[in-house]
């Protein structure tokens, strides 16, 4: 019997015929040349900014920069698209598609996987055209965004960390807020009683690293780990080693029932701890009688201060139309003008260095955050670093937890994983 | 001629699905086999060099793809079948006469129909370290634990989660499955004099043969693709130390943390392959029984 098969060939000649449309499609627009196309003379361009959505406090002070950008250039319009969500895993895709925005928010941590692939456009070139000064901004932060002799974002704002204190706790016990690990150690003792631990800190890198490096170490040098320094295990013997397994004076979060020590703090169940200045509004939400003071990390005796910088800039894309208009853009956002609006709202800390004056000057007790600055390493770890962070991380729990022996053994650990 | 109208009309009706499986199913499909070959970059594809088989072969010499694949197995081998053993007991008692059997049926499926992430926070609250399991455990002078930290309990306490969540769906499975048997075979037996046991163990079980190798089969691919309930405990990090990390979780994490797509699409398709294989060997055995 003969089957007819030419109906069967059509359907599927017509659905290759529609799949390869649509690659070729895809194809084309691929290939199209992004020739920059300046704006011309009373036309009106859109530029679009993309971002996190974050908490309406900030977006206010996104709006209020966009707005002031806008009366100086009349003929940009300025659109923000926050992203809900992961958001590099919507914003890879949208880079692959050369569908992203004109320039958007990225974090120092995942930058050099773009950098480095060269997805996002260098704007050394730019800087020079419209008289940037990268020396303003602080340089850990410029730093964070250079790969390979070339910058590819203006740091937006920062954070740094310090020692947050209960005033009632350290105050009953007659104790000042400590300033080196010794103090840290007695003060934490003095205040462990009732339910309450001295001095929490999750096991994590991002948190012990600053101690790490007072005493000499470091965890990581041009796209390798170092874990296994000999000089790393100091500051993790006495964290999570002495003070919370054996001496039980300080206490990880999650042994306390909570995520994180913002919230132990919140809570009254400890009396220090070490954060950002994003536990100020944390803290103003969830607590807001508690009286608390801030006062830079304690440095371990006969080190030098050290501490972290986690920075978010404006990076520049590689398809966006209008690149001189969009770098003006982030120039402003970034720049001093800009800035001085993130001042006036007091939220994040301005990269701008005499802005950076203006806000420790406005917000005193936040001056620990701005002077650590000068001395942090930014949060970034090359292209190793969700890597390196877990494997950092994992070292502090595994000390905690007792799965280590001690810190050279964790860090040995640590330093494996690394490698393989 | 009117068959062929009649057999394009045919062809042009199944054709939407057709080409939605093939553009959003099969074809991803075959795409993400083509890059388990390649150093894959999602951020330029353009850059993506073909490594050959180096994905899969560095899978076996991964340490951590090892312990994912050991927690998988434990995990797998410890909830199915505590999870058949439960819902036929369970089917059993809520098939028999007894008093608001409607009751605990729905009560029995409640979990089923309630999503992973809040059972997960709920099993959170109750695993606590002063939380409600160790407060009864205090109260009973035992030794408590801190369940989701701990890395011994971690991975069992998600067990029972899992085993509590699911029981209601399999238990529904074998309702259906118990109402099918006619009531002959039990007239029979009574009248050959069998005791209830010899009843369960020669007619029931039996019977419901191939319902236990369709719950056997799901369930082992549920648990070997099991994901949910260790991110949301975790807090999407797989601790502590690996101790909850499963193969589907550490994929993700390849996958979407690290943007290693190549090496995560060698993954999926190393847990396909033992997923397959499974499921061939319980068929060739089930088969064999019943020859």
């Amino acid at each position: 019997m003969r089957v007819d098969l030419r109906p069967f060939v059509t359907v599927w000649v017509a659905f290759v015929l529609v799949l390869s449309l649509a690659g070729c499609g895809a194809q084309r627009g691929a290939n199209k040349q992004q020739a920059a196309q300046p704006a011309k003379e009373g036309e009106t361009i859109t530029l679009r900014v993309g971002g996190w959505a974050s908490s309406p406090e900030e977006q206010a002070i996104l709006d209020a920069q966009i707005a002031e950008f806008k009366k100086n250039h009349p003929n940009i319009d300025v659109k923000f698209e926050p992203v809900v969500g992961d958001y590099l895993q919507k914003l890879q895709p949208m880079i692959a598609s050369k569908t992203e925005p004109d320039i958007f928010y990225l974090d120092a941590y995942a930058a050099p996987a773009f950098m480095d692939k060269g997805v996002i456009e260098p704007i050394d070139e730019y800087v020079k055209k419209n008289n940037v000064n990268l020396g303003d901004y602080e340089d850990s932060a410029v730093k964070a965004f250079q790969w390979k002799g070339k910058t590819y974002g203006l740091p937006k704002d920062y954070s740094t960390l310090a020692l947050f204190y209960n005033k009632d706790m350290l105050d009953k016990a007659g104790v000042k807020p400590p300033t080196n690990w010794t103090e840290l150690k007695e003060t934490a003792k003095k205040l462990t009683k009732n339910g309450v631990v001295g001095f929490s800190m999750s096991a994590e890198l991002p948190r012990y690293q600053p101690f790490v490096m007072q005493t000499g170490g470091s965890v990581y040098d041009g796209e390798k780990a170092t874990f296994d320094r000999p000089e790393n295990a100091l500051a993790l013997d006495f964290f999570y080693g002495q003070m919370m397994r054996e001496a039980k004076i300080a206490a990880d979060p999650k042994t306390l029932g909570v995520d994180w020590s913002g919230d132990a703090f919140a809570d009254g169940k400890t009396a220090m701890v070490v954060e950002g200045p994003w536990l100020i509004p944390h803290l103003a939400k969830k607590a807001p009688t508690l009286a608390y003071g801030i006062v830079e990390l304690p440095v371990a005796e006969g080190g030098k201060p050290a501490n972290m910088m986690f920075t978010v800039a404006y990076v520049l894309s590689k398809h966006s139309k209008h690149k001189a208009e969009a770098f003006q853009l982030m120039a402003y956002l970034a720049g001093e003008a800009g800035q001085r609006v993130v001042v006036e709202r007091g939220l994040a800390l301005p990269t701008n260095k005499t802005l950076g004056q203006d806000f420790a000057d406005r917000y005193s007790e936040r001056k620990p955050f701005v002077d650590a600055a000068a001395y942090a390493t930014p949060f970034q770890y090359g292209t190793i670093g969700v890597k390196l962070v877990d494997a950092g991380n994992k070292a502090a729990e595994a000390l905690l937890l007792g799965t280590q022996p001690n810190a050279a053994e964790a860090l040995k650990a640590a330093q494996k994983q690394m490698e393989e | 001629m009117r068959l062929r109208g009649d057999l394009l009309t045919a062809y042009l009706f199944v054709l939407p699905v057709v080409v939605s499986l093939a553009v959003f199913l099969v074809g991803p499909i075959f795409y993400a086999f083509w890059i388990s070959f390649f150093r894959f970059s999602f951020l330029s594809p353009e850059q993506s060099t073909f490594v050959g088989l180096a994905n899969y072969i560095r899978l076996f010499h991964d340490p951590r793809f090892l312990k994912a694949l050991a927690n998988t197995s434990f995990y797998a081998l410890g909830v199915v079948p505590v999870q058949i053993a439960v819902a036929f007991l369970l089917a059993l008692i809520v098939d028999g006469q007894i008093k608001g059997k409607t009751f605990f049926r729905v009560v029995y499926f409640l979990p089923t129909v309630t999503s992973t992430v809040a059972v997960s926070v709920m099993f959170m609250y109750l695993f606590k370290n002063d939380g409600i399991v160790n407060m009864v455990l205090e109260r009973l002078a035992l030794p408590t634990v801190d369940w989701f930290h701990n890395v011994r309990f971690a991975l069992p306490a998600t067990m029972v989660m899992a085993i509590w969540t699911t029981v209601g769906q399999l238990i529904v499975i074998y309702l259906a499955g118990l109402q099918d048997i006619p009531d002959e075979l039990y007239a029979a037996a009574d009248i050959d004099g069998a005791s209830p046991w010899q009843k369960l163990r020669y007619i029931t079980w039996p019977m419901l043969r191939n319902t236990t190798f369709f719950i056997l089969i799901m369930s082992l691919i549920g648990t070997f693709q099991v994901f949910d309930q260790m991110y949301v405990i975790s807090k999407g990090e797989g601790g502590p130390q690996d101790a909850t990390l499963t193969v589907v979780f550490y994929l993700y994490r390849t996958a979407f943390k690290e943007f290693n797509m190549g090496y995560a699409a060698a993954m999926a398709f190393v847990l396909f392959v033992i997923i397959f294989v499974l499921t061939l060997i319980q068929r060739r055995l089930f088969r064999e029984e019943t020859a």
